[in-house]
């Protein structure tokens, strides 16, 4: 049976691998459309609440630099040093450690400026951080996200605008903590498969990570219905340019274990080496990722390699953590194609929890294709889910 | 609903005072900003004075349905909101400014009485005004500040005719439409049963409430 042309049984997995989506929406804070928020001057601002002006010398006190607002209005809650800690809290809740480049670093600026003017609820965070965008402009609330990101001062750390939303297949070039099930079933030769998929994704360090994932697969061959654990799937992935803030690069390799059975079309039946690169690219709410792959079976690697290239185009609709995003991915499988229009979208508050949903239409060779329905659901597990009010 | 006040010819009033045997409590000691809010604010949980009159008590006639304020504006000032509690109809314009200094930052946080958040806006420039909305559902609004735990400010989102009591306790609600009518007291802190009164054309009904834990 020709390894690569089957879009299910031993081949579903393998032949469509099992990327997903990652977390919420990431964009360059730079592109991104705000809602307006205006800082009336305080001349205008004294005249547009009538005769009851400020005292002038009540006046020449405010804070008007950065430095000078964080020290006045943010760090009784947050620390003048970012941490979230002060000696006489006054909030229920603990404010995130800015200095936690681990968490910090994975969060689109999109994310703190949305917090920042629209409070903690915006992004399924707490009501107590409340919403400054009527006292800022926009320009302003750019300053105080980079001021908070020289919170974390150790360098390498890759940029969170280039957390993408996750696409179906591709795979992602940021590294992540998550945790992913992907559901697909084909209908090919008659038959209908099923596939369910989970993915452990574990960061290591500033620029890596491990991933686990093990199939679970229902599929019929030579008119046989077999069930049970396709091949285990152990990864590794490694961003190569950190300190880019527009384009990241990634180089993985994957590694295929036969611990599904393959007499009964549950694996492949022999160990699969598969290096790839990986990027992403952000332009304002619009992204572009994509992923090169060789796969090469143990015993005949080049005579039975299988070239793997998808492109990923995927679009922001509106600004939250729960926002929708619209893709489209082309898949290919050596001379294979696939167009795989999709949908995600955030389902907690803060993003933690996304899912998706698409399907895989064949471009060519339908008949060895078919047409595959897939869905995710990722959870970020660092992440809360829901956040607790007061 | 029966409409109360839209009818300025007719009705009743009913008159009373609030009062309550529990005493007032010690100030509250200020722990941030006291170049501002001073050594300490007074506990305005309970505002009672030498005759036990209640301050900020709610009186309303139930199912008499009136003309609420249509725009409340809440000022901090001097770490306090002032007014302390105000009465509103829902979906009415709550302003909220900030009279200290900027040196000084003000939330103003709105929570319904089951925790549901309505609004919290900082207020870090002095004279800054905000609008927001006094939401859908009546009820008491909280008013509180992130940054200055003691304050605490109240809305009373209504549609039914209401009167709060001045610092003397006392309360009139005119235009009441004749006839057997319930009259009910909140307060953020102490509680009465609702009264039954009966209202006579032009006439004049009195009614006290004695507020209790």
């Amino acid at each position: 049976m020709s390894k690569t042309r089957h879009r299910y049984g031993a081949g579903c997995l393998e032949a469509l691998g099992r990327r997903g989506f990652g977390s919420p929406q990431r964009f360059r804070a730079d592109r991104v459309v705000r809602r307006p928020v205006r800082l009336l001057g305080h001349a205008a601002l004294a005249a547009a609440i009538g005769a009851s002006g400020a005292a002038p010398l009540a006046q020449e006190a405010a804070p008007r630099t950065i430095p000078e607002m964080w020290t006045a209005w943010c760090a009784r809650c947050h620390g003048a040093d970012g941490r979230g800690r002060v000696a006489e809290p006054t909030l229920t809740v603990q404010p995130r450690d800015f200095t936690d480049c681990r968490r910090a670093t994975t969060e689109p600026d999109a994310d703190w400026a949305l917090a920042t003017a629209k409070g903690g609820p915006a992004v399924g965070l707490s009501a107590q951080m409340p919403a400054f965008g009527a006292a800022l402009t926009a320009a302003q609330i750019d300053g105080f996200v980079a001021h908070m990101r020289r919170f974390c001062t150790e360098p390498d750390w890759p940029d969170g605008n280039l957390n993408l939303p996750r696409p179906i297949f591709t795979e992602k070039a940021f590294p992540e903590d998550e945790l992913v099930v992907t559901p697909m079933t084909t209908h090919g030769g008659g038959e209908r498969h099923w596939t369910g998929v989970l993915t452990l994704e574990k960061r290591i360090g500033k620029r890596a990570q491990l991933e686990v994932t093990q199939p679970l697969e229902s599929v019929v061959v030579d008119g046989r219905r077999s069930r049970g654990f396709g091949d285990l799937e152990l990864g590794f992935k490694y961003v190569l340019n950190p300190r880019r803030h527009n384009h990241l690069a990634a180089a993985g390799i994957d590694v295929r274990t036969p611990t599904g059975s393959s007499s009964e079309g549950l694996g492949a039946g022999e160990a699969r080496v598969e290096p790839y690169l990986a990027t992403a690219s952000a332009f304002g709410l619009t992204y572009v990722q994509s992923q090169v792959k060789l796969e090469l079976p143990r015993n005949r690697p080049w005579a039975d390699r299988v070239a793997v290239y998808r492109v990923s185009l995927g679009r922001d609709l509106s600004l939250t953590p729960r926002a929708w995003t619209v893709g489209l991915e082309l898949t290919g499988e050596n001379d294979a194609l696939a167009l795989v229009p999709q949908v995600r979208k955030g389902i907690s508050p803060s993003g933690a929890l996304a899912g998706a949903f698409g399907v895989s239409l064949p471009v060519n060779h339908s008949d060895e294709q078919g047409r595959t329905w897939v869905a995710y659901v990722l959870w970020e597990y660092l992440e809360p889910v829901f956040w607790r009010r007061r | 609903m029966v409409l109360g006040s839209d009818a300025p010819s007719s009705g009743g009033t009913i008159i009373g005072f609030v009062s309550t045997a529990e005493r007032a409590r010690p100030p509250v000691r200020v722990t941030t900003d006291r170049a501002v809010c001073g050594a300490t604010v007074p506990d305005e949980g309970l505002i009672v004075d030498s005759n036990g009159r209640v301050a900020n008590a709610v009186v309303t006639v139930v199912g008499v349905q009136a003309r609420a304020p249509a725009e409340v504006l809440v000022s901090n000032e001097r770490c306090r909101f002032v007014p302390h509690v105000a009465w509103i109809r829902p979906g009415g314009v709550v302003k909220v400014t900030n009279k200290d200094p900027g040196t000084v930052l003000h939330t103003t946080h709105a929570v319904t009485l089951d925790g549901k958040d309505l609004f919290n806006v900082a207020l870090p420039i002095q004279n800054m005004v905000l609008t927001q909305s006094s939401g859908t559902r009546s009820g008491p609004l909280k008013l509180t500040c992130e940054t200055h735990t003691w304050m605490r400010g109240w809305l009373f989102v209504s549609n039914e005719l209401s009167a709060v009591t001045g610092a003397d306790g006392t309360f009139r609600l005119e235009h009441v439409p004749a006839g057997a009518r319930e009259v009910r007291v909140w307060h953020e802190e102490l509680r009465s049963p609702t009264q039954k009164v009966v209202v006579e054309e032009g006439g004049t009904v009195s009614v006290t409430f004695t507020l209790r834990r």
